[in-house]
C-alpha cells in the first residue's frame, strides 16, 4: 500500500509482545495492542468512555518507563516497545488486581446472571486465579430496591465506574451516583429512591460483571443456552440494531454490541426494554371472521377464502376504486412492496396509504422537490463531523434517542456546535434534555417553531446576504426570499417568538461559519400545519448560504416509525410508486407492467384523508387494514368513526384487537418484527436486514404472505418462494434498494432539480412558506395542548410491552411547575379541559421542560383526551394534522372525603 | 431562599468560570443553615448548579463533613489518628462518655451533643483535641474536656477555644 | 540551643504582631510584589525561583521553579494557580500556623506566582475544618483587594489578579493535586491519571500550579532577599531554604520550628523539642508524615533533608516529625495509620482500596491476638503489589508504615501471632472497621 509522507508522519511504529505495527498517533496502548492480536485484560476500559486508569488490570510494561503503565490511558509513541503477556511482572500485577478484587467479591457465580459472560470471571479463568487468601469477612453491602427494570447488586460491583461514565458521558443523562468512598462505595440512584432515568439499559449492558443486571428475565438463563439473531429494533426510524436472545423460542433478552449497527452498540428503552411486545397475551393467534356481535375462530383457508371472495364480489360490484388498502411504516419493506403489488395489481386501485402519511412525508416530499431524492444527502457519520448543528422541533431524545445520541457525541465529544429551536425550556430533569447542550436555544411554544425558524432566517439572510455562488447562478432566488423575509417586521417576530434580534444574529453567525452543517427536523415540525413549508425553508436556508451542495450538509427529517421512509420507497402512498415516483411516471409504470405483468391503475391515488372522506360518502365499501388503527389513534373530529361504520367489509391484519380490529369483519393475525424476515430503511435511508428471532405467535404469518395468500384466491396468484424472492424483486426494480453494508451511501442533491427549484419552481408556494401569520394569539388563560411522543413507547404497539409500561403506564397533562403554580394547581391535581370540541378531565404532573403556556400530553395514553383536537388537512402532504389544539383548563372540585 | 442567602449564593457563583466549582461551598451554606444536608437542599442546589440530584449527591457521600440526616446541636469530634492517640485521644473519648454519656456516633437524648472519632484534623502538636462545630480545642485534660462541655450547654461557646494557631509561643530571651 | 534566623514565622514571632495587612506591610509586606510588578518579567521570576533551589514543601518535593516552567506561556486561555491548604497528613501542621498568624505572606506569595505564570485567579483550596483559617484569609483577600494588591489593575499594573478562598468539605485526598483540582471542580476528590498533567490540563482542563502554602510563603522572600541568599540556606544544592518541622508525639515541647534543611533529627527533637517527654527512651520516629516509613534511633544523626532522608529509606514530605517512646507498639502504631488510610483512600485504584481494607483488616486481627501464621509475609506481599500501581502516591505512602515497622520491628508482630497460637483464638471475628 501507497502511504504519502503526510500519513507516515501521522503513524508511529509500536511493539507490542515482539509484534509490531504501525498504528496512527494517539492510539491507546491497548486499542494498538487489540489489532496485533494481543488481548489486554481490562475492566474499567470502554472504548466509547474517556479513560479513566481505575482497575489497574490492564498494566503493562514499557520500555523505559520506571513502573507498569496503564494501557488504557497511555497512548503510543514512536518505537514503543510493550510486553503484556510475555512479562512476568506484568503476570503478576495482574493476578494480583484479581486478588484484591475477588477478596471483597462475592463468588456467587452459580446464581448471578452473568455467568458465563462475566469478564471477572474469564480473567480469573486465564490468570488462575488461586485459592485466595483473603480470611477476613467480605464486604456486604445491604440489598437495596433499584427499579423494575434494572436489579443491582453491590457486593459484585468491581468499582470500574463504567455504569457512571456511560450514563453521564454516553447519555447525558446522569442518573447514577458513585455513594459513598473507598471501599464501601456503591452505585446508587438519588437519595433513597428508586432509579428514575431514561433506562436506556446502557449501564447493565457495559457493567463487565453482574452488579447491574436486567430483571425482565432474571435467573432464566445461562448464556450458552441463548440463540442470538441480529435484526433491528422496530420501534423508530432510527434502525438500530440489537439482538434478540431466545431460548426455546422464548425472547428473553435484548443486547447490542460496541462497533455494530447504526447505533454502534447504543439503546433506547424502547429497543433494550420494549422486546416483550412479541409475547404479550393478548396477541391474536388466529384467524377469525365476524359473526353478530363476536367473532368466531377459523382456519386461515377459511378466512382467506372469505375475504379473497368478499374482495372480489366488490371489486365487480363497484369497480376496483370501491376498495382501499392502508398499511403501517412498522411492516418490513417486502411486506409494503407487496401491499401496493396487491392494490395496485390484483384489486387494481391506487386508493392506498401507509404510516408514513402522519408527518414523515412532509419532510420526504420537500426533500424530494428541492433535491430530486427522497433520502437524506447525509448519513449519522455526517452529524458527528458536522461542526454545525441545528435541531427544528424535535425532541429528539424522545423521538429518535440515538440520533440524539450521535447529536450529543458530536458536541460533547468533537466540539460541534448546536442550535435548538422547540418547544423545550432547558431544564435538567430524569431524562437527558438536547436544549441543555445547545450554545443557541430558542425555547419557543409548539405552535410558533415556523416563526422562529423565519425569525432565523431573516437574520442570516441580513447579516450574511446570500451566499456568493447562489448570487451568480440564482439571484432572483435569493433576492425574492431575501425580499420576503426583510418585509417581516422585527417587531412582530420578536413578539411572537420572545426572542430578541441579537439573539437570532448570534445564532446566525455561528450558523453561517459552519462548514459542515446538518439540520435535523422533527415531529414538532413534520406533524404540524405548516410542517411541510418549514422544511421547505429550511432546504431554502441551506441553499441561500451556499451549503447545500456541499458533502456533509443537508437537511435531515426524522422518521417517527422503523420504516417510514421504506414506505414511501415502496410505493406504498396513493401517490408514489415504488423508488417514490409520482404516479405517472412512465418508465417506471412501464419497467412495473413489464415485471408485474399486470397493469398499473392510471388513475390518481387517494391519501387517507381522503380515503376517509370516500368511505364516508359511500363510494369506498371496503378497506384493508394493516397494522393501521385509526379508530384508536385519530380524533373523533374527523369523523372516522362514522367513515368506519359505514364500509361493508373491513379486514384487520393486526397482532393485537385494536379498536379498529374490534369493529372488523375479518381478523387476520400477523407477525411482529421479532417474528420475520426482510430488510427495513432507517431514517438515514440505509436499508438493513431484519431477521426471524422466533416463531409468530399462535397461527400468525408475515403480512406479505397474506396479500400472497390473498391474491391465489382472487385467481391472480402474486407467488413468492420466501422473503428473498421478493427482495430480488424489489432490487431488480429499485437501484436504491441494492446497498447492504455497514453504512448508507448518501444520495447527493441531483442538480438538475435543484437548478430548476431555484429558477422558478420554489414560486409554487414561495407566498404561503414566507407569511407570518395573522391568527388570534390564544388568550392567556388558555393554553396549547400538544400531544407528543413518549422515550417510553412508540405508537400504541409498545404499549403492550411488559418493560416499557412498568415505566410508564399512564397519561398526565404534563405542565411547567411554574405555570401550575400560577394556575393553583399541584402535581397529581384532576383538571378539566375544555375546548368548543368537548371537555376532558385529566391529571396533572410536572415537567420543567416544557414551556409555560403548553401542556403536553404523551399521544400514546390519548384515548380521552383526542377528543378535543379538531383536525386539518395539509394542502400539500394531505395528511390528518390534528396534533396541536387550545384548551381552557379549570380545577376539578375535590369532593369532600375523597382523596387527591 | 431567603434574600441574603440568594445574594451570598450569587457571589459565590460569581467566583468560578464553571458552576459545577460552587458545589462544597453551597453544601457548605446549607449545613451550616440547616445543620446537615437535606434531600429537598440536594434538589434545590442541583437546580442552581444545572446538575442532577444524583451528581450532587455522589459529591455529598464522598465528604466526611457533610451530614445527611440532622445531628447535635454540638458536634464534638474527637481526633483519633495516631499523632493524638500517642498523647491519649482515647481517653478524650471516655471523659466525654463520662459526662454525657454517649459513645462514638451517639447523640444526647436532648440533641445537644453528637459524638464522632474522626481522622486528622492537623493539630497534632497540640493534641489530644477535639473540634466542636467551627472551633477546635487543644491540649485537652479531663477537666479542660467538663469545662468545655458545661460552657457549651451554658452559653453555646467557650473561651477554651483555640484562636488563631501558634505553637510553641515564641520564647523570649 | 542553636539559634536560627527563622524567615516564615520571623513577622508572627514579633510580638504584638496580628497578620493584619498593616502589621504585614510595617514588616515590609507586599515589597517583593511591588518588585516584581515594577521590575520583572514573568520569566524573570520564574527565573530566580529556580535558581533559589525551593522545592515544593507539600510532600513530594518537586523543585517550584521547574512546575511554573510547565506551563505553557503561549496559552491564550486562562491559567490558574491553585494554593494547597488541605493540610491533612497526619503529623503536619504548619499550614495551619503559616495560614492564620501571616495570611498576606502566603498571599503575597501567591500574587507574584500568578504573575509569573500568567494566571488571573488563584484559589486557596483549604481543608474544610480549618473554618479559622478561611475567615483570617477571606479577611486578608479583602484587605488586599481594599489596597489595591488584588483585583484589576493590581499595583496599577494592568494585571488583574483574583484570589477566592475555596473550602474542602473532609477528604485527605484532596490534598493530592489533582484530586484538590477535582474537588475544586465540585466533583469527587479522585485523582486523575497523570499525564496529563495539571501544567497542561489542569482546573477545568487548563494550566495551572498547584503550590503548598509552606511554598507560596518563601516566594516573596526570594524576590525580596534574592536567590543567592535562598540558595545558600540549608544544605545546597538540593535541599535550600528553612522548613517549618512539625514535631509531635512523645517529646517534651512538641510544636512547629522553622530550621534550615540538613540539621540532624537529634537536634529537632533533643534541642528544640526538649527531649523525651519521659524517662522513657526514643523508640522510633516518623521523619515526614503520616506517608514516610518510621525510622529509629540509629537514624537520629540523619540530616533533614531530601536526599539523606531517601537514602536512609524514608522521606521528609510534608515535614511532620511524629516521635514515639519507648513501650510504643509499633503492630499498634501501624494500625492507627493504616485506619487512618483505609478510611481516606478514595476508592479509585484496585490496589488501593481493596488492599487498605485487607491490610487493615489483618492489622486489626494481629493487634486483637488473632493473628495467623503467614499473615506477616502476607501483608508484605500485599504492599508490594499496592506500591507503585496506583493512579496516585497514596498507595506508596498507605503501605509505608506497614513495611517500615515490619522491617525495624518484626518481632513485636511476630510475638503478638505467638500469643495468639498459645491462646487458640485465631481466625475471623466480626470486622472491627467501621467508616
Amino acid at each position: 500500500m501507497a502511504t504519502t509522507d503526510e500519513t507516515q508522519t501521522d503513524l508511529v511504529t509500536v511493539t507490542i509482545d515482539g509484534k509490531s505495527i504501525k498504528v496512527p498517533k494517539g492510539t491507546l496502548v491497548i486499542e494498538a495492542a487489540r489489532q496485533v492480536g494481543v488481548m489486554i485484560p481490562h475492566f474499567c476500559y470502554h472504548p466509547k468512555l474517556d479513560p479513566d486508569a481505575n482497575c489497574r488490570m490492564c498494566l503493562v510494561e514499557i520500555e523505559k518507563m520506571p513502573r507498569l503503565q496503564t494501557s488504557c490511558s497511555t497512548p503510543v509513541a514512536e518505537g514503543m516497545v510493550v510486553k503484556s503477556g510475555s512479562s512476568e511482572q506484568v503476570e503478576t500485577a495482574r493476578k494480583s488486581v484479581l486478588d484484591f478484587i475477588l477478596a471483597n467479591h462475592p463468588l456467587d457465580c452459580p446464581v448471578c446472571d452473568q455467568g458465563g459472560r462475566c469478564d471477572l470471571q474469564d480473567f480469573s479463568h486465564e490468570y488462575t486465579a488461586t485459592v485466595s487468601r483473603f480470611s477476613e469477612l467480605k464486604r456486604v453491602f445491604q440489598k437495596e430496591y433499584f427499579s423494575p427494570l434494572i436489579e443491582t447488586q453491590m457486593n459484585r460491583c468491581v468499582q470500574c465506574l463504567r455504569c457512571v461514565r456511560y450514563c453521564d458521558q454516553v447519555m447525558d443523562v446522569k442518573a447514577l451516583a458513585p455513594v459513598g468512598r473507598g471501599t464501601l462505595t456503591e452505585i446508587k440512584a438519588f437519595g433513597a429512591h428508586e432509579l428514575d432515568c431514561e433506562f436506556c439499559g446502557g449501564c447493565v449492558q457495559i457493567c463487565p460483571v453482574g452488579a447491574i443486571t436486567s430483571r425482565m428475565s432474571m435467573y432464566e438463563f445461562r448464556p450458552w443456552m441463548l440463540k442470538r439473531t441480529d435484526s433491528i429494533c422496530g420501534y423508530c426510524g432510527d434502525g438500530c440494531q440489537l439482538t434478540y436472545q431466545t431460548k426455546n423460542n422464548d425472547l428473553i433478552e435484548v443486547s447490542s454490541t460496541y462497533g455494530s449497527g447504526r447505533n454502534n452498540g447504543d439503546l433506547c428503552a424502547r429497543g433494550y426494554f420494549g422486546y416483550q411486545v412479541s409475547e404479550h397475551p393478548d396477541r391474536l393467534k388466529t384467524p377469525m371472521i365476524r359473526e353478530g356481535e363476536s367473532f368466531r375462530t377459523v382456519t386461515w383457508e377459511e378466512a382467506l377464502e372469505h375475504v379473497g371472495q368478499s374482495l372480489l364480489a366488490i371489486k365487480q360490484k363497484h369497480g376496483p376504486d370501491a376498495i382501499a388498502g392502508l398499511i403501517t411504516g412498522r411492516c418490513t419493506n417486502e411486506d409494503l412492496y407487496v401491499f401496493q403489488k396487491f392494490m395496485r395489481g390484483i384489486i387494481g386501485t391506487n386508493q392506498l396509504d401507509s404510516s408514513v402519511r402522519s408527518g414523515h412525508l412532509a419532510g420526504i416530499k420537500a426533500l424530494q422537490r428541492v433535491q430530486g431524492t427522497p433520502r437524506w444527502t447525509v448519513a449519522f457519520e455526517d452529524i458527528l463531523e458536522a461542526d454545525v448543528l441545528m435541531l427544528v422541533g424535535t425532541n429528539v431524545t424522545e423521538t429518535n434517542p440515538i440520533t440524539g445520541l450521535k447529536v450529543k457525541e458530536a458536541v460533547k465529544r468533537r466540539g460541534a456546535r448546536l442550535i435548538t429551536i422547540e418547544a423545550l425550556e432547558p431544564a435538567i430533569g430524569t431524562i437527558s434534555n438536547i436544549s441543555n447542550l445547545a450554545s443557541y436555544h430558542f425555547s419557543v411554544r409548539a405552535d410558533r417553531i415556523h416563526e422562529a425558524v423565519l425569525g432565523f432566517m431573516k437574520s442570516v439572510m441580513e447579516t450574511h446576504g446570500v451566499d456568493q455562488e447562489i448570487r451568480g447562478g440564482a439571484a432572483g432566488f435569493g433576492n425574492d426570499i431575501f425580499s420576503r423575509l426583510s418585509g417581516m417586521p422585527w417587531s412582530k417576530l420578536e413578539q411572537m417568538t420572545g426572542y430578541e434580534t441579537s439573539r437570532f444574529a448570534e445564532a446566525a453567525a455561528v450558523f453561517c461559519q459552519g462548514k459542515k452543517v446538518v439540520v435535523l427536523v422533527g415531529q414538532g415540525v413534520l406533524r404540524s400545519p405548516g410542517g411541510y413549508g418549514t422544511t421547505m425553508n429550511l432546504l431554502d436556508l441551506l441553499l441561500l448560504t451556499g451549503k447545500m451542495p456541499r458533502p456533509g450538509c443537508g437537511v435531515a427529517p426524522l422518521a417517527e416509525l422503523n420504516n417510514d421512509q421504506g414506505a414511501f420507497e415502496m410505493g406504498a402512498v396513493g401517490e408514489a410508486l415504488p423508488g417514490g415516483v409520482p404516479i405517472d411516471h412512465a418508465e417506471t409504470r412501464q419497467a412495473l407492467t413489464r415485471a408485474w405483468e399486470r397493469s398499473i391503475p392510471a388513475t390518481p391515488g387517494a391519501s387517507f384523508p381522503e380515503i376517509l372522506g370516500r368511505m364516508k360518502a359511500g363510494t369506498i365499501k371496503a378497506l384493508l387494514m394493516v397494522g393501521e388503527n385509526p379508530l384508536g389513534s385519530l380524533p373523533p373530529s374527523s369523523g372516522v368513526e362514522q367513515a368506519m361504520q359505514k364500509l361493508e367489509f373491513l379486514v384487520c391484519q393486526e397482532a393485537f384487537r385494536t379498536e379498529t380490529a374490534g369493529i372488523a369483519h375479518v381478523l387476520l393475525p400477523v407477525a411482529t418484527a421479532a417474528e420475520k424476515d426482510g430488510t427495513f430503511i432507517n431514517t438515514e435511508g440505509h436499508l438493513q436486514t431484519v431477521r426471524k428471532a422466533v416463531e409468530p405467535a399462535g397461527e400468525s404469518r408475515p403480512d406479505w404472505e397474506v396479500f400472497s395468500a390473498l391474491s391465489v384466491m382472487m385467481d391472480d396468484p402474486m407467488e413468492y418462494l420466501d422473503v428473498r424472492d421478493i427482495g430480488k424483486e424489489i432490487r431488480n426494480l429499485l437501484p436504491g434498494t441494492r446497498v447492504l453494508g455497514p453504512a448508507p451511501m448518501p444520495p447527493k442533491p441531483d442538480s438538475q432539480t435543484v437548478q430548476a427549484y431555484m429558477a422558478g419552481e420554489y414560486q409554487r408556494d414561495v407566498a404561503v412558506r414566507y407569511r407570518l401569520p395573522e391568527g388570534p394569539e390564544p388568550a392567556s388563560d388558555e393554553l396549547v395542548l400538544v400531544l407528543t411522543q413518549s422515550l417510553f413507547h412508540s405508537g400504541k404497539f409498545s404499549l403492550k410491552a411488559n418493560g416499557l409500561i412498568k415505566v410508564e403506564s399512564a397519561g398526565r397533562l404534563y405542565v411547567n411547575p411554574q405555570e401550575a403554580g400560577r394556575r393553583g394547581l399541584g402535581e397529581g391535581d384532576r383538571v378539566a379541559l375544555h375546548n368548543s370540541q368537548g371537555s376532558v378531565e385529566v391529571t396533572i404532573g410536572f415537567r420543567e421542560r416544557i414551556p409555560s403556556g403548553m401542556g403536553v400530553f404523551p399521544e400514546h395514553f390519548d384515548g380521552e383526551i383526542c377528543r378535543l383536537f379538531p383536525y386539518t388537512v395539509d394542502p400539500e402532504t394531505k395528511s390528518l394534522v390534528w396534533k396541536s389544539t387550545v384548551v381552557r383548563v379549570e380545577p376539578v372540585p375535590v369532593l369532600p372525603g375523597s382523596r387527591k | 431562599m431567603s434574600e441574603k442567602l440568594q445574594k451570598e449564593v450569587k457571589e459565590i457563583l460569581a467566583r468560578y468560570p464553571v458552576k459545577r466549582s460552587a458545589l462544597l461551598p453551597l453544601l457548605n451554606l446549607v449545613q451550616e443553615q440547616e445543620g446537615y444536608v437535606s434531600e429537598s437542599a440536594m434538589r434545590e442546589i442541583a437546580g442552581v448548579l444545572d446538575l442532577t440530584p444524583a451528581q450532587v449527591f455522589e459529591t455529598v457521600t464522598f465528604y466526611t463533613m457533610f451530614h445527611l440526616k440532622p445531628i447535635g446541636t454540638y458536634h464534638l469530634q474527637v481526633c483519633r489518628s495516631l499523632m493524638c492517640a500517642l498523647v491519649g485521644s482515647d481517653d478524650v473519648v471516655d471523659w466525654i462518655k463520662k459526662v454525657l454519656d454517649i459513645g462514638p456516633g451517639q447523640t444526647t437524648p436532648d440533641k445537644a451533643f453528637t459524638l464522632s472519632v474522626v481522622e486528622c484534623l492537623g493539630s497534632c502538636g497540640t493534641g489530644p483535641m477535639m473540634q466542636v462545630n467551627d472551633d477546635y480545642y487543644e491540649q485537652l485534660t479531663e477537666a479542660k474536656v467538663k469545662r468545655i462541655l458545661d460552657d457549651l450547654r451554658r452559653d453555646g461557646t467557650s473561651s477554651m477555644k483555640s484562636g488563631p494557631f501558634m505553637h510553641p509561643q515564641p520564647v523570649r530571651p | 540551643m542553636p539559634v536560627y534566623e527563622p524567615i516564615l514565622l520571623k513577622n508572627m514571632e514579633q510580638p504584638g504582631y496580628t497578620g493584619s495587612l498593616k502589621d504585614y506591610e510595617q514588616a515590609g509586606g507586599y515589597q517583593a510584589l511591588r518588585k516584581v510588578l515594577k521590575e520583572y518579567a514573568p520569566e524573570a521570576v520564574i527565573e530566580a525561583v529556580k535558581k533559589s533551589g525551593l522545592r515544593g514543601r507539600g510532600g513530594a518535593g518537586f523543585p517550584t521553579g521547574v512546575k511554573w516552567g510547565f506551563i505553557p506561556k503561549d496559552h491564550p486561555g486562562p491559567k490558574y494557580l491553585c494554593c494547597n491548604a488541605d493540610e491533612s497528613e497526619p503529623g503536619t501542621f504548619k499550614d495551619r500556623q503559616l495560614m492564620e498568624r501571616d495570611p498576606h505572606q502566603m498571599l503575597e506569595g501567591m500574587l507574584i506566582t500568578c504573575y509569573a505564570i500568567g494566571a488571573e485567579t488563584a484559589y486557596i483550596y483549604i481543608r474544610g475544618e480549618f473554618r479559622l483559617g478561611a475567615k483570617i484569609l477571606w479577611r486578608a483577600i479583602d484587605e488586599a483587594k481594599a489596597a489595591g494588591y488584588v483585583g484589576d489593575n493590581v499595583l496599577g499594573s494592568g494585571r488583574t489578579i483574583n484570589v477566592y478562598v475555596h473550602q474542602g468539605a473532609g477528604a485527605y485526598i484532596c490534598g493530592e493535586e489533582t484530586a484538590l483540582l477535582e474537588s475544586l471542580e465540585g466533583k469527587r476528590g479522585l485523582p486523575r491519571f497523570k499525564p496529563p498533567f495539571p501544567a497542561t490540563h489542569g482546573l477545568y482542563q487548563k494550566p495551572t500550579v498547584v503550590n503548598n502554602v509552606e511554598t507560596m510563603a518563601n516566594i516573596p522572600h526570594i524576590i525580596n532577599r534574592g536567590w543567592e541568599w535562598f540558595a545558600s540556606i540549608g544544605s545546597p544544592p538540593k535541599s535550600t531554604g528553612t522548613r517549618v518541622f512539625c514535631l509531635s508525639g512523645h517529646v517534651k515541647r512538641p510544636g512547629n520550628y522553622e530550621v534550615p534543611m540538613g540539621i540532624p533529627f537529634r537536634e529537632l527533637i533533643y534541642e528544640f523539642g526538649g527531649g523525651m517527654r519521659s524517662e522513657k527512651p526514643l523508640k522510633a520516629f516518623i521523619p515526614g508524615g503520616a506517608s514516610a516509613p518510621f525510622l529509629t534511633p540509629e537514624h537520629l544523626d540523619v540530616k533533614m533533608d531530601f536526599e539523606a532522608l531517601a537514602l536512609a529509606g524514608s522521606m521528609l514530605g510534608s515535614g511532620g516529625v511524629t516521635v514515639m517512646e519507648e513501650g510504643t507498639s509499633m503492630v499498634w502504631a501501624a494500625l492507627r495509620l493504616m485506619e487512618f488510610f483505609y478510611h481516606e483512600s478514595c476508592g479509585k485504584c484496585t490496589p488501593c482500596r481493596e488492599g487498605s481494607s485487607w491490610l487493615v483488616q489483618i492489622l486489626q486481627r494481629i493487634w486483637h491476638k488473632r493473628g495467623q501464621s503467614g499473615d506477616i509475609e502476607l501483608m508484605e506481599e500485599l504492599c508490594r503489589n499496592i506500591a507503585g500501581r496506583t493512579v496516585c502516591a497514596f498507595g506508596e505512602a498507605e503501605v509505608g508504615p506497614v513495611l517500615s515497622t515490619i522491617k525495624h520491628w518484626r518481632h513485636e508482630y511476630e510475638s503478638l501471632i505467638q500469643e495468639s497460637a498459645v491462646s487458640g483464638r485465631g481466625g475471623r471475628e466480626l470486622p472491627v472497621l467501621a467508616l
